[in-house]
């Protein structure tokens, strides 16, 4: 069967359709009356040597200390120790399998950038998109490891940096064009940190032209700071009690800022005095589409073994009509709010469902366009992808185009020894469930 | 109920002393009822001396600085009629530990509310039975009635219970010194944390930081320097405060090395004025 696409993402005007396969990156590019690939791109970086590199790094470091701790003689000479080389550890049988995962799939501003994070070294990678190109449109212009994993990225208004959250809260800004850094807390220390894990990050612009940071994480956090000045605070936006897992930003407002994750609702909310707008209950209209998929893990489950933890995955909007789309993670169904742009409120405007779980959720700012990937794992006939157009005010499944870019992904992917796996290989899909939190430790 | 330690079947009594006084507004009719309170003991507190901040403990905190009844914590300091507190907090005293030096700045600062923070249980509960303690045997004068502990972690929810620009003075008296290189992020003083407690401190407003670990100590100066928002003060001017003395002489951990006859490293700190925003 073809792995599901982890995420898809399309450019502003949806001429551009990135998708995550695993370890590999696909472009298909509109041609003509229809997709057609266009770009490639697979992280094969084997990570052995960057392991060996800091086991042995690290045993450097235990010998010199050692040293000063060493057995001596008895006129202060240094005993002679037996010197071993460190092991790199080899994955034995029955462990965990490793997964590549490309994540965070982004553009930039500008639409000429893909940025991208591996999981193998913890990097961030970005392309040149270059069209004139009829084999492969991506042009790496570099890959700058970091020290922790990626969670989020983003690019500067201007462009010409990239701002990356990291899994330990830390955030970094980091000229695209300057050269790979090797030693990166040395050279350049974060900009920002939480003492939490961070999920998303992005740029907000007042109407004088000043810069904000905004950061999301796994505390129930949203925080917004100056940028440049990001040691400045500017204020949080409390309101979340469980983790925040997207941040949406609107271009059709200059004030409004919706989020969301473990919480039962999706929130609204005016960044600029801070005020919490609105909050939308999505409860009742979730629990059809609930299923063992959403039962908490067994160590947080009660006696009956009914705990359902959902939460929401991603939030996007359009260019210039007051819509937001979200899905619930795991679940087949995509919800479409309408705003009531002056005072913030949400209220449900379409449910579209689908046959087959949601994975991933994009739009075309531009041309009105959501698009979805979908998990084929029960269904392998099903679409990978989906589009949805915006026709009057409703979104509509445009049929034709699905069913041509199909082929051509079905084509084109028909032999990649990446993307055709066995059922049980799919990479885990769903990874914000991890996100919550259930208070382990006592002391 | 059978115990099979002292140290439990002290706790248990001392748990349920504390669930009903801890809330109580304690003054003379209290009193009456209740006998003059002997202090804690703290050799039945004893916990670990390290916890891991990053850690999803279970703690309470509010949704935000608005969600917090702080009247429950100062019973004093809050006036029923108009439904509010009289007063915010404006001293926070960062991983308080026993709570030596919130004691001894309760008089100094009588018109001040202090809060300490502290992350660990059982060191938390000692704190709060040594107020209740001290609470009901200075009813008369209604000594003690200022300072109050949290169970909580300063390093991820201070913006929780702290408006912008609400503290004077945050003190961090012997923290833990974290030494291994890879869990410096676990220190209360990095560079990232410090915006944080420039949001909550007010222009002119004071860090207050003493160790007596030099590696700790040349650490947190370097991250306070290199801030820009925040100077570090004379000798002099430590000179002067009280409080720098107080902190130099009141916390066990302070008493601890004088015993041992450490050394003590004082740093303190003034927040400046926010510059031009860019």
């Amino acid at each position: 069967m073809l792995h599901p696409f982890q995420s898809v993402l399309l450019n502003r005007d949806g001429s551009l359709l990135f998708c995550v396969v695993k370890n590999e990156i696909k472009a298909f590019k509109v041609e003509g009356n229809g997709y057609v690939l266009r770009g490639e791109w697979v992280d094969d970086l084997d990570n052995t040597p960057l392991i060996k590199e800091k086991v042995l790094k690290e045993q450097a470091r235990q010998l010199i200390e050692n040293a000063s701790k060493k057995l001596k003689t008895n006129d202060g000479e240094p005993v002679a120790q037996p010197k071993k080389q460190a092991k790199v550890p080899k994955p034995g049988p029955g462990a965990p399998p490793v997964y590549q995962y490309i994540r965070n799939l982004a553009l930039s501003r500008d639409g000429k950038l893909l940025l991208a994070c591996t999981d193998s070294d913890k990097a961030a990678v970005i392309f040149n998109i270059d069209l004139d190109d009829k084999d492969n449109i991506f042009k790496l212009i570099k890959r700058q490891p970091y020290p922790k994993r990626p969670n989020a990225i983003t690019t500067s208004v201007d462009d010409k940096d990239l701002i990356l959250a990291d899994k330990f809260g830390d955030v970094y800004s980091m000229p695209i064009q300057n050269d790979v850094i090797t030693s990166i807390n040395a050279e350049k220390a974060p900009i920002l940190g939480h003492v939490s894990m961070l999920t998303d990050v992005n740029m907000l612009t007042d109407s004088e032209g000043k810069q904000y940071i905004v950061t999301a994480d796994r505390d129930e956090h949203i925080r917004i700071s100056h940028y440049p000045q990001s040691f400045i605070v500017d204020k949080w936006l409390f309101g979340h009690e469980e983790f925040v897992s997207t941040i949406c930003i609107p271009e059709w407002s200059d004030k409004l800022l919706f989020s969301a994750g473990g919480d039962k609702f999706v929130f609204s909310w005016n960044w600029k005095t801070g005020a919490l707008l609105f909050k939308f209950d999505y409860t009742d209209l979730i629990q059809k589409y609930l299923t063992s998929d959403h039962l908490a893990p067994e160590r947080f489950q009660n006696e009956k073994g009914d705990v359902i933890e959902y939460s929401v995955a991603k939030i996007v909007t359009l260019k210039d009509v007051p819509y937001i789309a979200f899905f619930v993670e795991a679940t087949k169904v995509l919800f479409v709010l309408k705003v009531d742009e002056k005072s913030g409120a949400l209220s449900l405007h379409q449910t579209l469902e689908f046959d087959e779980k949601i994975v991933s959720l994009t739009s075309a700012l531009d041309v009105n366009t959501l698009c979805i990937s979908l998990d084929n794992r029960d269904n392998q006939d099903c679409d990978l992808v989906k589009l949805l157009l915006l026709e009057g005010d409703v979104f509509i499944e445009q049929k034709d185009t699905n069913s041509q870019l199909m082929n051509t992904i079905r084509s084109t992917l028909k032999s990649d020894l990446i993307a055709n796996v066995e059922a049980g290989d799919v990479y885990p899909l769903y990874h914000n469930a991890s996100l919550r939190k259930h208070g382990e430790h006592f002391s | 109920m059978s115990f099979s330690t002292r140290r439990q079947a002290y706790r248990a009594e001392k748990q349920d002393h504390r669930k009903e006084l801890k809330h109580v507004k304690i003054d003379e009719s209290v009193i009456e009822k209740v006998d003059k309170l002997s202090l804690p003991k703290k050799k039945f507190y004893r916990q670990r001396a390290h916890s891991n901040p990053f850690s999803d403990h279970q703690l309470e905190y509010p949704i935000s600085p608005a969600h917090m009844d702080w009247s429950k914590l100062y019973p004093h300091f809050y006036d029923s009629e108009k439904k509010k507190m009289t007063k915010d907090v404006t001293i926070a005293d960062i991983g308080c530990g026993y709570g030596g030096l919130m004691i001894d700045l309760s008089p100094e600062f009588p018109d001040e509310m202090i809060l300490g923070m502290e992350i660990r249980v059982q060191v938390t509960n000692y704190v709060e039975d040594r107020i209740i303690a001290l609470r009901t045997n200075h009813a008369k004068e209604n000594g003690y009635q200022n300072i109050n502990v949290l169970r909580g972690n300063a390093m991820k929810f201070l913006p929780n219970f702290f408006n912008k620009g609400q503290l004077s003075k945050i003190f961090f008296c012997f923290p833990d010194p974290h030494f291994k290189q890879r869990k410096h992020k676990a220190r209360i003083v990095t560079d990232t944390l410090l915006s944080e407690y420039a949001y909550v401190l007010k222009e002119g407003g004071i860090i207050y930081t003493i160790t007596d670990v030099l590696d700790l100590h040349e650490w947190m100066v370097k991250h306070l320097e290199e801030h820009p928002l925040f100077e570090r003060l004379s000798e002099e001017w430590e000179a002067q405060d009280k409080c720098v003395s107080i902190m130099r002489n009141a916390t066990e951990e302070g008493k601890k090395v004088e015993r041992n006859k450490g050394d003590k490293y004082i740093a303190c700190f003034v927040r400046l004025p926010t510059p031009d925003i860019i």
